[in-house]
């Protein structure tokens, strides 16, 4: 009875949780409980007091050199550095009492047992940022294990599939496919134009009534290519999203052997019951403003499900983007013309652009033409308002620098567009530095690529022209001081007793546009900034190693910062007022170990800039 | 002069010691700095009829609560617990006949116990009635009862309360609930009454009130 209270508390302490119930219990029996009131010292690099100490209630902070390096609440522990003898001499530790506390101790050699015994919980305690929070990723996700979004493809219900030379003729595919019970079949189209090609039920239905069947009919002549396939090891949510950019029910499973079967999206729709599939079906059925108000909440339910179970923060971007602009490019449809509809192009922006935003904080949004007759720019600007102004309705804020297609600025043809790049390449201001970040993130959400992929031409060429302006694009990067103390510790922004630290500025910001402006440099077309880390890994822009961390890193400020906006918005507060600041107090020892550690990862990609675009000279 | 007639009484309960092998409950403690807070649990709450079914005891040796080295027992018993202290402290009859823990008989339970707290102070929440409990189990066999100090930490609490509310004019009404008092001076509730849990909450509540305010 007695051990079962410390096996408890210990049982919800990664990585202490990894451990077996017989050694939590081992452990537990050689805890003592010790009390320190307000004030006092705890001293934990003595020989003789050489203990871990978990809080079971109280505060307790970290000092080195009078510089405060952490905070430690219920539930955090402290002094493992000292026992693991990872603690560089310089400076001693001290550990003071905030609030009265009533910690457990467990003797030094104890957890030494532990950590010669129990390979993957001392591998905890010596691993890398990526190997934590993947540890901490994965302990999270334990815990839900149900979850489907994250389930393999594999996982599901895989049809069998049909495989047939594209020579056959349609009445012997329609025997087999009957035959197989299947309701399409994959054609191999030896030297056209693809490898295979796919024909369903629904295209023969349409060939007959068409009246081109006929006993000679041969596959190839009716096959759809390109085939969308997906690997069977890749991610169930990564299927769903595949089958609404394409606008198909039905995806190609493929191992690294080859094809293996058809994968369903009234299958998913049936493990994803209530959630994401869901919104995008409401999306789909969605014919008012109210309609898509309401989807929009559950798309932020959605979202709170997702984050709670510990899904990695740029998956759910992905997820949500995808979703958000499902939305527009049905909204937008609502209020314009089809005729005119077909010649525009709807670009998102911004961090909508680069699919990083979870929660609507601002809309940057633009229209693009070629061509269009007086009457039809008016009705432009009429839909173009209602558009806007629909989504303010719906809940995306609108964007205080009124970069919504409700501005003329934002609405124009790509030769005006073009020009106007131009003359923000030469007046370099910090609002065109801006614009530029802005653009060069678009994405289109529906329309022609190519009026999108001309602009960043014109950019691109604008930079070569002029190599200096990236280099004065470049440092803003620098502008904010990464919030880190000689000694490591975390250097906070105190206000009315709250120790918080702007995520934004001081950890997102500074990666995001680090990494643009290397993208920018290598011209890439990628958006998303882990997209664009990927690219300039392949390219050996950023070795493999550093990329990596860098990803993980900005993953790691956008989950904390995605909490901690949820955590505003349950206390009511609007949309448009969430800030980015996260408050130090709350987070657990693991938290801030982490982001001390991030913030590192930041400094040193700061380095990296500044040797890169030669920022000391600029500065 | 308080001393003096303690060590007096003391003198006169060791000579009517049956047993030498339990002298050492009347030598003095070897650490001033350590105390055993203890608490059972029992058949009913009557202490002339009842028994102890469970007892723990900790040692608290300055801020430290020793809980690595506490004392856990369970005792055998012949008659039935009843059904209000099963209420209480949840051990029931067939916890005690099944052969996972070590049951002790009440002779060996005791002897135990008493060998761990040898002659340190005892402290407790109304540790009246667990040292009743304890005396009906050796008065028989030892001739003697309990000779330690015993500080009750409900007395404690209201002597640090009075001095709070001694300011103030109207008359002093203190809660002196066990729960009211783990409230009051913020420590955890750990929810259930068991022997040990008793134990280690009323230790804390002693090392609180250590605090000088």
């Amino acid at each position: 009875m007695a051990i079962e209270q410390q096996s408890q508390f210990l049982e919800n302490i990664p990585p202490f949780d990894s451990l077996s119930v017989s050694v939590l219990q081992e452990v537990a029996s050689h805890l003592d409980v010790v009390y320190f009131p307000v004030g006092s010292a705890i001293e934990v690099n003595r020989q003789e007091n050489a203990y871990l100490y978990f809080i079971i209630k109280g505060r307790v902070a970290e000092y080195r050199e009078q510089e405060l390096i952490a905070h430690y609440g219920v539930r955090g522990y402290f002094g493992e550095q000292g026992l693991l003898g990872t603690d560089n001499a310089e400076g001693m530790r001290e550990f003071k009492v905030l609030e009265e506390s009533i910690l457990y101790r467990l003797p030094a050699e104890v957890f030494s047992r532990l950590l010669d015994s129990q390979p993957v919980f001392k591998q905890h305690f010596l691993s890398s940022i990526v190997e934590k929070l993947d540890a901490l990723h994965q302990s999270m996700q334990l815990m839900t294990s149900t979850e489907v979004m994250m389930d393999t493809v594999c996982s599901a219900p895989i049809h069998p599939l049909v495989m047939l030379d594209g020579c056959v003729t349609l009445q012997k595919a329609v025997e087999r496919m009957v035959e197989i019970q299947s309701d399409a079949c994959v054609v191999e189209l030896k030297g056209e134009s693809y490898d295979y090609g796919i024909v369903t039920s629904t295209d023969i239905m349409k060939i007959i009534a068409s009246g081109d069947f006929n006993e000679n009919a041969i596959l190839k002549d009716f096959a759809n290519g390109p085939l969308v396939t997906v690997h069977e090891f890749d991610y169930l949510f990564n299927a769903l999203l595949k089958m609404t950019k394409f606008k198909i029910d039905r995806l190609v499973v493929r191992s690294d052997d080859g094809l293996i079967g058809f994968l369903l999206q009234k299958d998913l729709m049936g493990l994803f019951a209530n959630q994401s599939g869901l919104a995008l079906i409401k999306i789909d059925q969605a014919e008012n403003v109210e309609d898509f108000r309401r989807v929009a909440e559950q798309i932020d339910d959605l979202i709170v499900n997702l984050q709670r179970k510990g899904i990695k923060t740029h998956y759910i971007a992905k997820l949500v983007n995808e979703l958000h602009r499902k939305l527009m490019e049905k909204l937008l449809t609502l209020y314009l013309l089809e005729s005119i509809c077909n010649k525009v192009s709807l670009l998102v922006m911004g961090s909508e652009g680069r699919s990083e935003q979870v929660l609507r904080t601002d809309q940057d949004n633009a229209i693009l033409f070629e061509e269009l007759s007086e009457d039809e720019q008016s009705k432009l600007t009429e839909a173009s308002e209602q558009f806007s102004r629909a989504l303010i309705d719906i809940g995306f804020p609108a964007c205080k620098g009124g970069i919504m297609v409700s501005n003329p600025m934002w609405r124009r043809s790509v030769i005006e567009f073009s020009d106007q790049l131009k003359e923000w390449f030469d007046r370099p201001t910090e609002e065109s530095f801006m614009y530029i970040s802005i653009l060069y993130d678009a994405q289109i959400v529906f329309g022609d690529e190519t009026m999108l992929d001309r602009l960043r031409e014109v950019l691109f060429k604008r930079l070569r022209d002029n190599p200096v302006f990236l280099r004065h694009f470049a440092k803003t990067a620098l502008q904010f001081d990464t919030p880190i103390g000689f000694f490591g510790g975390l250097r906070s922004d105190k206000r009315g007793g709250q120790a918080r630290i702007d995520l934004k500025k001081s950890g997102i910001f500074p990666i995001v546009h680090g990494v643009r402006c290397y993208a920018i440099e290598a011209g890439l077309k990628q958006a998303n900034t882990h997209w664009r880390i990927k690219a300039l890994m392949d390219s050996g822009v950023l070795d493999q190693d550093f990329g990596i961390e860098l990803g993980e890193t900005l993953n790691y400020f956008h989950g904390l910062r995605l909490d901690a906006m949820l955590q505003q918005k349950m206390q009511g507060r609007p949309d448009d007022e969430l800030d980015n600041y996260i408050d130090l107090q709350t987070l657990s020892h693991l938290q801030q170990d982490l982001l001390k550690q991030a913030f590192t990862v930041v400094d040193e990609f700061k380095r990296k800039l500044q040797k890169r675009f030669r920022l000391h000279e600029v500065m | 002069m308080l001393s003096i007639w303690r060590d007096w009484r003391r003198k006169c309960q060791a000579n009517k010691l049956k047993d030498p092998d339990y002298k050492f409950l009347f030598s003095e403690p070897q650490d001033d700095n350590v105390y055993v807070c203890f608490d059972c649990e029992t058949t009913g709450l009557n202490p002339k009829k009842d028994k102890i079914v469970s007892l723990s005891a900790i040692k608290i040796k300055g801020n430290q609560v020793l809980t690595s080295g506490a004392l856990n027992l369970l005792i055998q018993q012949e008659g039935l617990i009843s059904p209000e202290s099963i209420a209480v402290h949840r051990i029931r009859n067939v916890d005690l006949q099944d052969g996972e823990i070590e049951v002790l008989t009440e002779r060996e339970a005791i002897g135990r116990f008493l060998h761990f707290i040898q002659g340190y102070p005892l402290v407790g929440y109304y540790l009246e009635f667990d040292v009743a409990m304890v005396n009906g189990a050796i008065s028989d066999w030892l001739g003697v009862r309990l000779p330690n100090r015993m500080i009750e930490v409900s007395e404690l609490y209201y002597q640090q309360r009075l001095k709070e509310v001694s300011q103030s004019i109207a008359q002093p009404n203190i809660d002196l609930k066990f729960d009211s008092i783990l409230k009051r001076l913020d420590v955890p509730n750990l929810g259930q009454h068991d022997a040990f849990s008793d134990a280690l909450m009323t230790s804390l509540i002693f090392l609180k009130l250590q605090q000088p305010r």
